[in-house]
């Protein structure tokens, strides 16, 4: 039964990566889910440092752009037909180079969590970023290097002239790679990796090298974000500095902290939602990387299990059928807090508008206008007011919720 | 012969002379106990023994095999298990788990990513015994740190013992537990050590006269008196030093 219901899960898994393009078929939507899936490969490797492994990396960039670059590498050597085969490869051949760069870069950087491992991997970002603009031949400078996926044979008849063809490789490459981080948790070294970065000092009294666990979770991690890299070369066809420095780094990081670290779907969730935000949001405002700046930070004060952990927080409830007893106390508070965030959001693209008149949310605002300004605030205020007001009794609700009488322990 | 063996140990941090030339022979299957006021050294004598620190100088066998200032999973997969003072579980992973990472190297399994650890039928219900053994059983599936103390306390000696290491080094296993509580716990130490060698860290009086086959006594970094239970009680040494400071205090 559980694992009907589990297979069920990949199946269902399975079955989204490959019916969304059929749901939306603009080119935009295409790209978008080129970059999610590229994304989701590269969350979840991160996760396994920091969520499975307890290692917090502000350079895991380093493995993806390492990847990529030597995907883009072997699609220039397809090009001129040192090699020969299939482009269906190439994510693979990305992977293995970040794998050969976390097993020399892990080799060192794994023999201490926490700080000092924090520390070495900024320093290795910063390293190599800084070296992507001295070794040019292999880097390209800031230019970059760029290849084309169409060279090589053809797979079964498909050329991968198209994003869409390219979607459906990466989306199978999101699957298998899913599929064994997911069964890399279940393993003993998977295991043991959760419980080092619960008590590395325990985990060596019970026969196991902190060092050696984390080394391999690394390794693991560095191969798989490999694999997300060579997703992205065979996307854009073009891969640059920017790729694997520090920027690129926080930005995974971002992801799976906000899609949630506990979880294993969380990383999933944190890559869908940023790469929303990043292709949908900054079509409607240059301010989108302010408002992903509050997102975070709202979400690291308020929801510390990410996004994952506030929809599993519902569990218990679930089971027992007192979800409904939610939906108004949640609508009450949640209505009030909208009309908030809206007319924050409002004052700020006011205080950034340079035109005469912004138009938001179907009106038109005139940021000259005292009265604006005031309306604004009032409404803000009076939201925030009715938010706090009608907290308490959420709270109430949700205690109720999630209480079990006495006779059910 | 002895499993356990210290000649001559020192250890100083800087210039201060903590374990001041232990030398202590403990025999298989001995029930040994190791008491002294706070400060006499005795975690750290733990800590030396197990890896944690490096020793000074002076050597600490394990079956004739020298064992100081090796790495604690080194020493630990040579068959030497300890708990902690300080409950040191793995709190974020189900008791379930803890147990079962506990078992993982002795059943073989190093650093395998290719075994996976549902299917391993043996392991499992090894674990599972580990459980049933201290009393966990039905908590299974409980997150470890959300247990209350005293089943903590239960659960890191679960790990201890899960391994099935020949000597087992509890430290104040029943610290900070109620009466009927370390009661409980005794008779456990007891079930689980059957066979086995003990040594044991504890400042409960009755609870270490009650248990031990011998006792040594230490005080300021250097063993005062090793000897059968009768003969501690009666060593004026040991009653100037330790149990006449309980005794007073009491």
């Amino acid at each position: 039964m559980t694992l009907l219901r589990k297979l069920s899960v990949w199946v269902a898994y399975l079955a989204a990566l490959l019916l969304l393009p059929q749901l939306f078929d603009s080119i935009l939507a295409i790209s978008v889910f080129n970059q999610m899936a590229i994304a989701i490969v590269f969350a979840l490797s991160y996760n396994m440092l920091l969520g499975q492994g307890g290692m917090l990396s502000f350079g895991h960039a380093v493995y993806f752009g390492m990847g990529g670059f030597l995907a883009v590498h072997a699609l220039l050597m397809l090009e001129t037909e040192t090699a020969h085969f299939s482009i269906i490869w190439i994510p693979l051949i990305g992977g293995l180079f970040g794998l050969l760069a976390a097993i020399f870069i892990g080799s060192f950087s794994t023999r201490k969590a926490g700080t000092v491992f924090a520390m070495i991997s900024l320093g290795i970002g910063e390293l190599i970023a800084a070296s992507s603009l001295i070794f040019v031949d292999f880097f390209g400078g800031e230019a970059g290097i760029s290849g084309d996926r169409t060279y090589g044979p053809t797979f079964f008849g498909i050329d991968f002239a198209q994003n869409v063809e390219v979607y459906y490789l990466a989306s199978g490459w999101v699957f298998i790679s899913t599929v064994f981080m997911y069964l890399f948790i279940q393993t003993p070294v998977g295991r043991m990796a959760n419980a080092v970065r619960d008590n590395p000092v325990r985990a060596e009294f019970i026969g196991y090298s902190a060092r050696h666990v984390r080394f391999i979770s690394f390794c693991a991690s560095g191969l798989f974000a490999g694999i997300a890299g060579g997703l992205f070369a065979l996307n854009y066809e073009f891969i640059t500095e920017e790729n694997l420095n520090a920027a690129t780094s926080g930005r995974v990081l971002l992801m799976a902290y906000i899609g949630g670290l506990g979880y294993f779907i969380g990383p999933i969730i944190g890559a869908v939602l940023l790469t929303l935000m990043n292709s949908l949001l900054s079509n409607y405002t240059e301010l989108w990387m302010l408002y992903l700046g509050i997102l975070f930070l709202l979400t690291v004060m308020f929801l510390p299990r990410g996004f994952a952990g506030f929809i599993m927080m519902h569990q218990l409830a679930w089971v027992r059928g007192k979800l409904r007893d939610l939906v108004v106390p949640y609508l009450m508070t949640g209505i009030p807090a909208v009309i908030f965030m809206l007319s924050l959001i409002a004052l700020i693209e006011l205080v950034h508008a340079e035109e005469a008149s912004l138009h938001i949310y179907g009106l038109t605002l005139d940021p000259a206008a005292a009265g604006t300004w005031i309306a604004l605030l009032l409404i803000a205020t009076a939201a925030l007011f009715g938010t706090r007001r009608s907290l308490p009794q959420l709270r109430a609700a949700w205690d109720t919720a999630n209480h079990i009488p006495d006779e059910e322990r | 012969m002895a499993i356990l063996s210290l000649k001559n140990v020192h250890k100083s941090f800087g210039n201060t002379q903590i374990i001041r030339g232990v030398s202590l022979d403990i025999e298989q299957g001995e029930k040994h106990a190791i008491i002294g006021p706070n400060g006499a050294g005795k975690s750290t004598l733990y800590h030396l023994i197990s890896g944690l620190y490096r020793v000074t100088s002076g050597t600490i066998e394990l079956r004739q095999q020298p064992i100081h200032n090796r790495a604690p999973y080194e020493i630990s997969r040579l068959g030497l298990a300890r708990s902690f003072q300080v409950t040191n579980i793995f709190p974020r992973l189900n008791v379930f788990e803890n147990v079962r990472c506990a078992l993982l190297w002795s059943h073989g399994f190093r650093y395998s990513f290719w075994h996976l650890l549902g299917r391993q039928g043996e392991l499992n219900d090894s674990a599972m015994h580990v459980l049933d053994q201290i009393g966990l059983k039905d908590k299974a599936r409980y997150p470890a740190g959300e247990l209350a103390y005293a089943q903590q306390r239960a659960l890191e000696l679960g790990i201890a013992i899960a391994s099935g290491a020949e000597v087992i080094m509890l430290d104040e296993p029943v610290a900070g537990m109620s009466h009927s509580e370390a009661e409980n716990a005794v008779q456990l130490i007891r079930r689980i050590t059957e066979g086995k060698t003990l040594i044991m860290v504890e400042h409960d009086m009755n609870i270490v006269f009650d248990v031990a086959d011998r006792i040594t006594v230490l005080v300021y970094g250097e063993v005062i008196a090793s000897d059968v239970p009768a003969a501690i009680r009666g060593n004026p040494k040991v009653q100037e030093a330790y149990l006449g400071e309980v005794a007073t205090s009491a």
